[in-house]
């Protein structure tokens, strides 16, 4: 797993305050730890030298009671005398014996060479013994100093460094956290500016006066991305409706004048009547392409003007495939069937009728280039949703053909979009945007719609828009007066 | 049929081809290239349909259509641009009875243009005549008038829908049937055209639109007369 910018500044705080105190900690230790060391050690080499001189006074003058004598010596706390006398050893206390003693240090100190160590003893306590031959009287004085305290000592500064070490690691962990944070908030700004110009709000920009110091230059290149970004897309979008805007007056008058042209058709020689034919289907098919372009050019610039009307959903389909048929280009693979479910026969939908008769030619027409024709159009209830009456009714259109892939689903609502199905453009109909333009409508009229496949394997459409009321209370609920029926909303964006 | 139609269209090429079209399917044409020259042309021979393009330089063509209406109940269609747009709404508001998109089919508008001289004849079918609050509806002799005897002018359009309510008081109609009866659209006839109407009809017959006492909406429904 790749740890974000954050986590990883964090992580470093963290790793520096660690390696940090536990470098000083480590040093303090051994630092204290050597110093207080060295001073026992020449403190009891002091002592066990004078001590050792007083044995060795003693046994020059020939007195040999020991045990008498090295309680005599044995004066410190924790410390302890042994001697060596004529290959015997005698102990000042039960806690030591001659197997205390090093063996390292018993050898030097026998062989003549006064010496010091420090070690643990079995017990686990650190000692220190030295070693002070006495060749005078062929005697070796050895005095064992117990060290627990100094270890207690240690342990209790250990302990300390090591919450101190423990506490600067925290610490640092929550400084790296903070910084990370403050770091990224600039970019959190960027963040969301950059959603929000992707979901269309094109006006959002960066806050100069308020950027960090340092991120005056990424927020000036920013906004000076986005404004070439906005005007490129109102350019683009300006253009599209103008060539549509200009195309309308010469095909208007196209228009009438094949209109002329057909009064008298019957008139005209076989030949020219063929030709006046080709004429006004292509004429008929460039009208359209036009007022499908000026459809999406008006929907991009987000000046669509919207009139909803509440119809009745089943009447609304019926009608709109039987005229619908009428209005179909190309090829025709027969009328489809219209199913509805009785429980949503009453069921009333806000929509734009031409709007939504569009929607179903472009999708029967899509069904007979691409799907071998419609073979069932269904009108159903569909989920719950939030706002009352809380129904989506779903229109499905089912086609005859091998289905879509699920790669592909989601793009044959692009713009231009030919699929895999793109060698089959049979007589030349189809403008590439009759299903951009079915999901724009449907979003107009705030519906949706999805394709799936349908149980025979085919492609199916499904449209889901909301329900108005379900037909419930239906008395004639007049009363609100002058109240227009015809819900218009007019959708501009800022 | 026969009509006289006027055209009013700055596109001197669109003008041509709509004289021929129209002319085509038996009209007499009279053309003009501004509103001003349409006003003329108006006031100076007797025109059965107006047909005027909403986007003219100088006088627009809604100011044209206000100032037809001031002096003529003769029918007009508009021309415009694009369907949905408030353009449509506040042509039917400036007086218009029916509206055309560009580019339109020459069949289509010689359509519109039949039914609103059809309407411009009285009805196969029409109701008895009938009183409702301080109005007098005639329909045989194409009249509505107050108790006091002053008549209330209104356009054909607005006559043939208030007929058609008439006909059956206290019945809803929805808009698709009126769209039917008084325009000849099918079910995608756009309900606006009969929206716009009803309001125009209540400033003409209620004595606060606002609060209708006699043309009544009905949610989801449509439209009902109340005598």
């Amino acid at each position: 797993m790749k740890l974000g910018i954050g986590a990883r500044i964090t992580a470093v705080f963290g790793l520096g305050a660690l390696v940090l105190s536990v470098l000083l900690g480590g040093i303090s230790y051994f630092t204290v730890r050597h110093f207080l060391l060295a001073g026992r050690e020449s403190a009891a080499q002091q002592q066990a030298f004078s001590n050792a001189s007083v044995v060795r006074n003693s046994l020059e003058s020939g007195d040999t009671q020991y045990v008498f004598l090295l309680g005599q010596v044995d004066a410190g706390t924790g410390a302890h005398s042994v001697l060596y006398h004529r290959s015997k050893a005698y102990v000042s206390s039960l806690s030591v014996n001659a197997s205390s003693i090093p063996a390292q240090l018993r050898k030097e100190v026998l062989a003549g060479t006064p010496a010091t160590q420090t070690y643990r003893n079995a017990a686990g306590q650190e000692e220190i013994a030295v070693g002070l031959p006495v060749p005078s009287v062929h005697a070796a004085y050895f005095e064992v100093f117990d060290l627990s305290d100094l270890d207690h000592t240690m342990s209790v500064l250990g302990l300390t460094l090591f919450v101190a070490g423990a506490v600067t690691t925290l610490l640092g962990l929550a400084l790296g956290r903070f910084a990370s944070r403050r770091l990224l908030r600039p970019l959190s700004d960027v963040t969301s500016a950059a959603g929000a110009i992707a979901g269309g709000e094109l006006d959002t920009r960066l806050d100069v006066e308020a950027a960090d110091p340092d991120l005056v230059g990424l927020t000036l290149s920013f906004n000076a991305m986005v404004d070439q970004l906005q005007e490129r897309i109102e350019r683009e979008a300006r253009f599209n409706s103008d060539v549509s805007h200009e195309l309308r007056s010469p095909l208007t008058t196209l228009s009438a004048a094949v209109g002329v042209l057909e009064i008298d058709r019957d008139r005209l020689p076989e030949r020219s009547q063929r030709a006046l034919q080709l004429l006004s289907d292509d004429l008929r098919r460039f009208q359209r392409m036009v007022s499908d372009l000026l459809e999406m050019s008006r929907a991009d610039a987000g000046s669509v003007d919207i009139f909803l009307e509440e119809v009745n959903v089943s009447e609304l389909v019926q009608r709109s495939v039987e005229t619908g048929i009428g209005h179909m280009d190309g090829r025709r693979h027969g009328t489809p069937e219209v199913v509805v479910d009785p429980q949503v026969e009453d069921w009333r939908v806000g929509v734009d009728k031409r709007r939504f008769e569009r929607v179903l030619v472009n999708l029967m027409e899509n069904a007979d280039h691409y799907g071998g024709g419609v073979t069932t159009i269904a009108v159903g209830p569909g989920p719950a949703v939030e706002p009352a009456p809380g129904r989506l009714v779903e229109v499905s259109v089912d086609d005859a053909g091998p289905g879509i892939d699920p790669a592909e689903r989601a793009k044959v609502f692009e713009r231009f979009y030919r699929g895999s199905a793109s060698g089959r453009r049979g007589t030349g109909t189809g403008t590439g945007l009759g299903l951009a333009l079915v999901a724009e409508h449907m979003h107009v009229m705030h519906g949706d719609v999805r394709v799936e496949s349908s149980p025979d394997g085919g492609a199916r459409f499904v449209l889901s828009l909301p329900v108005l009321s379900n037909g419930d209370g239906d008395g004639d609920g007049d009363g609100d007066g002058a109240r227009d029926e015809l819900v218009s909303e007019k959708e501009v964006d800022a | 049929m026969s009509g006289r139609i006027l055209v009013v269209e700055d596109d001197e090429r669109i003008r041509s081809s709509m004289r021929l079209a129209l002319e085509g399917e038996g009209y007499e044409v009279k053309d003009a290239a501004s509103g001003e020259e349409g006003l003329d042309l108006f006031a100076e021979a007797p025109t059965d349909v107006a047909l005027i393009d909403l986007m003219l330089p100088g006088m627009d063509g809604f100011e044209c259509c206000r100032a037809l209406r001031r002096s003529s109940a003769v029918p007009i269609i508009i021309v415009t641009a694009r369907a949905d747009t408030h353009d449509v709404v506040a042509g039917l508001e400036a007086g218009a009875d029916d509206y055309v998109t560009k580019p339109f089919v020459a069949k289509e508008l010689a359509a519109r243009i039949r039914a609103l001289l059809r309407r411009a004849r009285p009805a196969e079918e029409e109701p008895g005549a009938l009183t409702f609050g301080d109005l007098q509806l005639l329909p045989e002799q194409g009249v509505l008038r107050r108790l006091n005897g002053e008549e209330v002018h209104c356009t054909r359009t607005e006559f043939r829908l208030l007929c058609e309510l008439a006909a059956s008081p206290n019945k809803v109609l929805s808009r698709e049937q009126l769209l039917d009866r008084v325009w000849g659209y099918d079910y995608f006839g756009d309900g606006r055209l009969v929206d716009v109407h009803i309001r125009r009809l209540r400033t003409k017959v209620e004595a606060d639109p606002a609060v209708p006492q006699h043309i009544l909406t009905v949610r989801g429904m449509g439209y009902k007369l109340v005598p």
